[in-house]
């Protein structure tokens, strides 16, 4: 009886202990946004990718690209768009960001980032997958944007000099000659 | 029996130079050449804050300045007109206790001659403070209602348009001002 009870305990243990070792392969959740709230030339842009694994696994040689920023149009400042991660374990996530500016204004289609991964240590064949597509933004022309948001302190007090002639002579030839006769009112006043 | 005209006396011709809406040659030149300063300033602000290209925008420029020298000249003319009065008014004991005072040792002088001089005065006076006045304040209400306009109420507008019509507009209602009699 008590033999036979050990050979249970072993066998539901074995049971139990196969099953864990049987792990999902790694899958990775691909985004990509844009951080900015305005798209404007010249100025930078930034852009957030992020990797999550919902597998069991680990995800081996990671390899994010993002060819949709062509050179003629825009320039990467920060970052790279080919980046490579060795590794990222099962329930964790992985970010990556690049600053790219574009060099003119208009319609653009944020489309699609590539990632490709092993899904485990002995896969073949790697996954290939596409990040969210931010969709289409429209980068605005930097004078639009400078008229819009920027102080022009310096302008101002330009303006203000060049103001000051017209304004203050006149306003000073008048005031000298009221005070010179309301002065002589005075004096009669006081005698 | 032909008639001889009357030589004006010199008091006469005062008289009519101090009711007379005319300018003197030299007053129009100082009324344009101010009209045109004042009217070219806002040129600087629509081509370095709503980036009005200068070249391209040179005809519009040039046309509504032209037009804003000739309304902003009449208001200064109308503005000047309307004041003397009231300065020649506040300033006639003022003048004539300084001409008292400046011929009280010459005792060739007679009456007349004294107040032909007095009225002489208070009309320079009263021209000089007039249109120094007139001046400063078209000047200060043109540039404070083209800032007004261009960067309030006509923001969103294109810039050549927000230049049009706050410009224009500015220079409309100075000399629509203008013309009130008080």
């Amino acid at each position: 009886m008590d033999n036979w009870l050990k050979i249970c305990i072993v066998v539901v243990f074995a049971v139990a202990t196969t099953g864990n070792e049987e792990a999902t392969p790694a899958k990775l959740l691909f985004s990509k946004q844009i951080l900015n709230k305005y798209l404007v030339e010249g100025m930078d842009i930034v852009i957030k990718y992020s990797l999550f694994n919902v597998g069991g696994t680990a995800a081996l040689d990671v390899q994010v690209a993002d060819n949709t920023f062509g050179p003629q149009d825009f320039e990467v400042v920060g970052g790279q768009l080919k980046v490579t991660i060795d590794r990222i374990p099962p329930g964790s996530n992985a970010t990556h960001v690049v600053v790219i500016r574009p060099s003119k204004y208009g319609y653009f289609n944020f489309t699609a980032a590539e990632v490709s991964y092993l899904p485990s240590e002995y896969a073949a064949e790697a996954l290939v997958g596409l990040s969210s597509e931010p969709g289409q933004g429209a980068i605005v022309p930097f004078k639009e944007y400078d008229r819009k948001f920027s102080p022009h302190l310096l302008d101002w007090l330009s303006f203000a000099v060049m103001s000051m002639p017209s304004l203050v002579l006149p306003y000073a030839l008048w005031y000298s000659s009221k005070t010179k006769y309301e002065a002589i009112m005075t004096q009669k006043k006081d005698k | 029996m032909t008639q001889k005209q009357k030589a004006l006396s010199k008091e006469e011709e005062i008289l009519l130079q101090d009711f007379s809406r005319n300018v003197s040659t030299k007053s129009n030149a100082l009324f344009y050449g101010n009209a045109f300063i004042v009217s070219a300033i806002p040129i600087w602000l629509f081509w370095r804050i709503h980036f009005m290209d200068l070249l391209t925008s040179s005809p519009l420029f040039l046309i509504i300045t032209c037009l804003s020298t000739y309304l902003v000249s009449f208001a200064y003319k109308k503005t000047k007109f309307v004041l003397k009065h009231k300065v020649a008014v506040k300033r006639e004991d003022a003048i004539s206790r300084e001409i008292s005072k400046m011929i009280a040792e010459d005792k060739k002088m007679n009456k007349k001659e004294k107040d032909e001089r007095v009225l002489w005065k208070k009309n320079e006076v009263s021209d000089y403070e007039a249109t120094t006045f007139s001046i400063f304040y078209n000047n200060a209400l043109f540039l404070a209602v083209v800032i007004g306009l261009s960067f309030f109420l006509l923001k969103s507008f294109s810039p050549s348009f927000n230049y049009i019509l706050s410009v224009g507009l500015s220079s409309g209602l100075i000399a629509l001002l203008s013309t009130g009699t008080k």
